[in-house]
């Protein structure tokens, strides 16, 4: 089986903007399925609202498309429910950061054998660019047009915290990387969190000078540092220069988990 | 194998461009009947993919269909190639 088969051909092209990067992570994770061997029947893709939580309706098989910020409660009831399918979680920032904040820390916490996928496009991109948890600092929105003046959750640190077995952060331009922490994620057993950054040409690079989709692109190339190399740099007494986002797997352990076939 | 652009779902957005390493795609000129200006191919026969792919048994490079958001780009096989006889006149 191909990642073509996995699509729904019936439902492309889909609704995503032009140069969006929630459909790169969509390749990705299929990719990561794909190499692992799911079959369609066993797998369930769930979702909240927003944009990146339309992907599973792209994708040919059993998907749950729920209410605002609640996929991950949905989800561990899919999981403990039937603990023979495999879960897959699509979540976006504002999905997973703002309105569902604790169900991602509690869910972390339990530990629940669920890989979540975030595409962080660090905006609410489909209801019209207002600012997200994830903001970065200095960030134009709708809701913040003099600039962001909170500081951004780093999602990555907070699942590590919590208790997340699996947790990496890669960009959209990584998708070799991206589908190898995909894949690492689905195979451990727990709760497994892959934070990829993509880009929102319409919203959030309008707004912040990234006039080309390719623009951004180029930022995520160029701003981006491996979590060792920052790690390697303290250890010498040097400064991580500021802005760079780290990327990497963060956190790899054997929490027991919830959820686990027997 | 040949290299192909779905020009139903192909929305233009040029991050093929980006990242081919042997700069295959070009920003193309000309926008067609939807209005989406899809990149044009600079001679496709030299892309990694479509010249070892049957060779090795797997996908070789494949970077501009894994970041392609549309999932537009594709490998088609080719026709088997047929030899043609060329009367040579004296």
């Amino acid at each position: 089986m191909s990642e073509e088969e996995w699509l729904r051909q019936d439902r492309l092209p889909h609704i995503f903007c032009a140069g969006c990067g929630n459909g790169t992570v969509i390749n990705c994770t299929l990719s990561a399925v794909e190499q692992i061997g799911w079959k369609k029947q066993d797998t369930v893709f769930v979702s909240g609202i927003g944009c990146s939580s339309r992907a599973p309706g792209y994708i040919a098989a059993d998907s749950l498309h729920t209410t605002h910020g609640r996929a991950l409660a949905f989800a561990t009831g899919i999981k403990l429910a039937n603990p023979a399918l495999n879960v897959v979680v699509f979540t976006g920032d504002g999905d997973l950061a703002a309105i569902g904040g604790n169900h991602f820390i509690h869910a972390c916490r339990r530990n629940i054998d669920i890989t979540v996928v975030c595409m962080n496009n660090m905006i609410y991109g489909m209801t019209g660019g207002q600012g997200s948890p994830t903001t970065p600092a200095g960030g134009l929105s709708t809701t913040t047009p003099y600039g962001s003046e909170e500081p951004a959750f780093d999602l990555c640190v907070l699942a590590s915290a919590a208790g997340a077995n699996y947790v990496a952060r890669w960009t959209s331009y990584h998708v070799r990387e991206l589908t190898r922490a995909i894949l690492t994620g689905l195979e451990t057993p727990g709760f497994s969190f892959i934070e990829s950054l993509v880009q929102c040409p319409t919203n959030y690079g309008r707004r912040n000078r990234f006039k080309q989709v390719t623009d951004q692109i180029e930022y995520f190339r160029s701003h981006t540092i491996l979590v060792e190399k920052a790690g390697r740099m303290k250890e010498k007494g040097e400064e991580v220069p500021a802005g760079m986002i780290l990327s990497g797997e963060f956190v790899r352990r054997n929490r027991p988990a919830l959820g686990v076939r027997q | 194998m040949r290299l192909q652009i779905d020009e139903h779902r192909c929305k233009g957005c040029n991050l093929c461009t980006l990242v081919c390493p042997y700069r295959i795609f070009k920003p193309g000129k000309q926008a067609n009947r939807r209005g989406v200006v899809i990149p044009e191919l600079d001679r496709p026969e030299r892309c990694a993919n479509c010249r070892l792919r049957n060779l090795y048994g797997r996908t070789l490079c494949g970077t501009c269909q894994m970041i392609c958001p549309d999932q537009a780009i594709s490998w088609v096989e080719e026709d088997a190639h047929v030899p043609k006889k060329v009367a040579i006149e004296y």
